[in-house]
This record gives structure tokens, sequence and C-alpha cells, in this order.
């Protein structure tokens, strides 16, 4: 039997959350799925970041099981795929669409929305949008922390190779190695640093410089690494740069492959992440995270920040769900960040639980597997 | 053409070359600052209803329809009836006035717009700014005037509650935007 077909639209917008989502999806569809995917996409620049054997030179490609098509402004004319996925609202070429609405059968076309933890996304999710002016009906599905919505992305077999990593000292040791980094030292606190530029950078940075215990950080490159730079006094950076200041070090990383991102999280103690796609993979680590949320005109971001943190620490002594606001809140604007990371700091054995305990939860609600069932329903 | 953000209950939109009214519009605001809106619409057609969802800039062919002013003048089960200027009255089914319900209090002297297709009262429309009393909130915050905490109050008549700035008391009088029953200010 054929396999079903599948087109992603990824348009590009600022950083590597749009591109990120989308390749992970593409890759699981093709390579857990098996259905046949097309992954569009108008720029192979940042996208080269994430899959470096990419050649942006071409415009047609075949990466990990799955056809890369460089988004160009006019389409090529191709037979609409039977499943077409517009990633975050990208406006898909009308004579597409036009192509959609006249197949036999009619395309199920789906926009994968961003990421909520709101309410309201149970009472938008799978409903449909009718076209104006087309026979042909777009689907919204959104990803979620709960059953109503359509899940998270998730690897069939992360968990497993998440707990094999994290119950491997050997695995572990060997990791820091790779990275040019220091095996642990008794007392030791390991940070992952992914972040945008932040307001309360300086003050954290300081109060790890004079925290009791040695703190190592682990910085991706990226839109974080000027400003922790300034902070030792560098005028450039890159990765392979190390600096140290008091109990405070840092590492500066290369920006890295997703799958070594996940090893990342997965070794390191507490994880600073930011945007949807690291936020998720860190949910994933089990580990205690503090996210910056990609910030929205009239603070609207806040009140997305507040829907997570209260589906997150829901279950958790009062205490420490009140440390995990006050944390998540200096880190997106607030005050205070050196004060609260010292509580935050306390509480990560009972975060570091409370998290594999969560991400067992949110295993159960596949959104890769949620979509072939809205395909399987909708056809 | 208008875009869906500005379509509200009583909106009568071409979708598929059928015409459908808007009963209720629920913004919000999504990722990136892209922002849905969640819309139950009626086929006039056909008369069936059903939820849909659109990005807030989608645009839409708005079909113009008859309008007549009129004032609201009583609940008949399951009928909003409504009466113009020569005391004609004109009823609008319960299930097609959507949020407009919320504003509908007896002795409410809004001019509102009875919509007309073929010739049948389809739908009600208010003016974009209300102005309703607020019968229960909780005790007001002193010394936040900034309007940005919010509590939840219930208006006078309808029963109806959203969210008011923290300053608000019970007996004030507020501003509503109908469009998108969000609080505005407090009414002089």
């Amino acid at each position: 039997m054929q396999a079903k077909s599948c087109d992603i639209f990824c348009s590009v917008v600022d950083n590597y959350g749009d591109i990120g989502v989308c390749w992970r999806l593409a890759r699981q569809l093709a390579n857990e799925h098996g259905l046949q995917v097309r992954l569009w996409v108008d720029d192979l620049r940042s996208f080269g970041k994430l899959c470096p054997e990419l050649d942006v030179e071409l415009d047609i490609q075949i990466c990990r099981g799955v056809e890369i098509r460089h988004w160009v402004s006019v389409l090529p004319a191709v037979e609409p795929a039977a499943l077409v996925i517009g990633a975050f609202a990208c406006d898909i070429p009308k004579p597409y669409v036009e192509a959609m609405a006249l197949r036999q059968p009619k395309s199920v076309w789906l926009n994968l929305e961003y990421l909520s933890a709101e309410d309201w996304v149970e009472g938008c999710h799978q409903l449909p949008s009718p076209h104006p002016t087309l026979p042909l009906s777009k689907y919204f599905f959104f990803p979620g922390f709960t059953a109503k919505t359509g899940g998270l992305l998730l690897e069939h077999d992360l968990l497993v190779r998440r707990e094999a990593f994290q119950s491997d000292a050997s695995a572990q040791a060997e990791y820091w190695h790779s990275l040019g980094v220091p095996q642990r030292v008794d007392g030791e606190l390991r940070v992952s640093l992914f972040g945008y530029e932040n307001e309360a950078m300086e003050a954290l940075l300081t109060a790890w410089e004079h925290g009791s215990h040695l703190v190592t950080c682990l910085l991706p490159e990226g839109r974080a690494l000027p400003q922790v730079a300034t902070f030792f006094g560098a005028s450039t950076a890159s990765a392979g740069d190390e600096w140290q200041r008091g109990n405070l070090r840092v590492f500066v990383l290369p920006f890295v492959e997703q799958e070594q991102y996940d090893l990342l999280l997965w070794a390191c103690d507490v994880n600073f992440v930011r945007g949807e796609d690291s936020c998720v993979r860190a949910q994933w680590a089990a580990k205690p995270f503090i996210w910056q949320i990609y910030p929205q005109h009239d603070g609207v971001h806040l009140e997305k920040l507040e829907a997570l943190r209260r589906l997150y620490t829901a279950g958790l002594p009062e205490e420490t769900a009140q440390t995990v606001q006050k944390m998540w809140l200096s880190w997106n604007g607030g005050q205070g960040v050196a004060t609260v990371w010292r509580d935050f700091a306390a509480q990560r054995m009972v975060l570091a639980k409370h998290g594999a305990g969560w991400a067992q939860r949110l295993s159960q609600n596949s959104l890769a597997l949620n979509l072939l069932d809205f395909l399987r329903r909708t056809e | 053409m208008k875009i869906a953000q500005d379509l509200r209950a009583g909106n009568v939109i071409n979708v598929g070359g059928e015409p459908m009214v808007i009963l209720k519009a629920e913004y919000s605001r999504s990722g990136r600052n892209g922002s849905v809106v969640k819309m139950k619409m009626k086929n006039l057609l056909t008369d069936s209803a059903k939820e849909t969802v659109y990005a807030a800039d989608d645009k839409f062919e708005q079909i113009i329809l008859d309008k007549k002013e009129c004032t609201y003048s009583y609940f008949a089960d399951p009928m909003f009836v409504f009466m113009d200027t020569e005391y004609n009255q004109y009823e609008v089914e319960k299930e097609n006035v959507g949020d407009v319900v919320n504003y509908l209090t007896d002795g409410m002297e809004d001019i509102c717009e009875v919509v007309f297709y073929d010739g049948k009262a389809i739908s009600v429309e208010l003016p974009n700014t209300i102005v309703r009393e607020v019968e229960y909130t909780e005790p007001a915050v002193r010394g936040d005037t900034s309007g940005k905490v919010m509590k939840p109050a219930k208006l006078v008549g309808s029963g109806f509650e959203l969210p008011v700035a923290a300053f608000i008391e019970i007996g004030d009088k507020i501003e509503i935007d109908t469009r998108t029953n969000e609080f505005k200010k407090r009414a002089n």
C-alpha cells in the first residue's frame, strides 16, 4: 500500500522555534509513522543550523527520511498531499490551496497552532475553519498539555532513552567529556542556559558568582551569549570559550542539533529554556526548568506563562508552587531573581521528582498520534 | 471585506457562497502576536449552526442586510421582542441573539439594530460601546488605579459577569466594548 503523503509548510519568522517544531514533526511522521513527508521551508539557512547535513543551495533534497523543499515565492506545480499542515498560521500559496479543493479526495488541511496552556485552547482545538470562497475546510490543531488538546511532540522512545541516560553515570561522564567540560565535583550545580536577551541576566549571574556552591553554566550560542560575555568583560564570544568568576563558571557550547540539545537538558540539574520547542523538551527532561516565554504585546505572554505554571505546579506543595511562580516571573521581566533563585535551587529535588511524574502524564497525549487519528476520522 | 477580528454577533458573511449569521464571536490571543476568533455561526438557508475558528486577520465578504433601529421591549421565551419608532414589533430567536443577551435588560434605552434577511428578523446588533451598572463585585483594591489588575463583576439586569479593573465598586457604571465583551473604563 502506498504511504500517505503529507506536506508541511513552515515559514521561518525568527529564531528557530518554527522550524524546530516542523522538523521534529516531519521526522516523526516520516520515520515513526511511515508517511511520505515533504517539508516546505522558506529559510534553509536557519534550518541548516538544526540540520547540518542540509545543503542550503538545493531546492529539493532528502534528509533523514524527509523530502526538504525550498519554499520559494512561486511554488512549482505539485499534487497536494493527503495531509497538509500549515505551521503557525503561515499562508499557504493560493494555487496550492485551490488544488487542495480540487483533489479527490480533498486534502485534510490543518493549521498547527502555537502551544498554549490556556483554557480557551481546548474549546478551539480541531474546530473547522471553512474557506470563505472554496469548498474546503481548514482545521485548527492546538498542541497542549491536557487531554482535550492535540498533545505534545514526543518521539516514541524518548522517555526510555532519557531514563537510560539519566541512570547511567558513565554515559553522562562520557557526554561531559565530549563537550570538553570537566566532570562534576561534590555540591556542584549544572545549569543549561538557553534564552533571549534578559534584563535579569546580570543579577542571576551575580547570584551564581557569589553563591555557596559551584555553578557550572552551559550556554549554547545564541541571543543570550552577548550579555553573558559582557558580564565576564569579553568583547566577543564563541563556542569553546570558558569563563569563571567566583563560584560561577561558564562553558560556551555550539548551537547544537535537537538530539544533542536533549542530552544537555537530561544531563543538567536545572534548565533555562525559551520559546516553545525547548520548553517542551525541558519537560521531557524531567528536571526543574525556568521558562522564558516569547514576549508579546500588552504582556499577554505573562498570562500564557502563568497558565502553564498553574498546570505544571498542580499537586506540588504550595511553597514550591509559589517558588516556581516567582522564579518564572522574575525571569520574565520581574524582580528579585537573585533571592528567588536561592529558593528555587533549594526546591530542586522536589521539582525533579515532580518533573518525572509530570513528563509521564504528558506522554499519554502524543501530537503525532493525534494528528494521524484526526486524519483517519476526517478523510 | 471584513476581517474575522471585526466580526460580531449579528453580522452576516459569505462562507463558500452561503449566508452565515454570526451568533457568537470570541477573540483569543495566540502565539507570537497572532490571534484567533472562535465563532458560532448559522446558515441562513439551512438553519444549521456550527462552531468554527479563524485567524483574526482572515477576510470575509460581509453581506449587507436590511437593518432597522429599534429598542428592546421584552422577552417572550424563546423570542426577544424589539420595537421600532413606529411601534412595529420584531421577534428575534434567543439562539440568534448571541452575546447580545449579556446586555439585554428591561427598560434599556440603547438603540439596537435588528437585522433582516429575506424579510425575517434574524439577529440584533448593539452599539460598540454601552454603559451598564455593576450589581456585584468584590471590594475595590485601594491604591491600584492602573486598570491592569482585574476582578470579576456582575452586571445589573442580565447578571452577566466580566472582568473589570480592580478599582471598580458596586453601583459603578462602566463602559463595555460589546464586540469583545471587555471592560473599557468607568463611565462618567
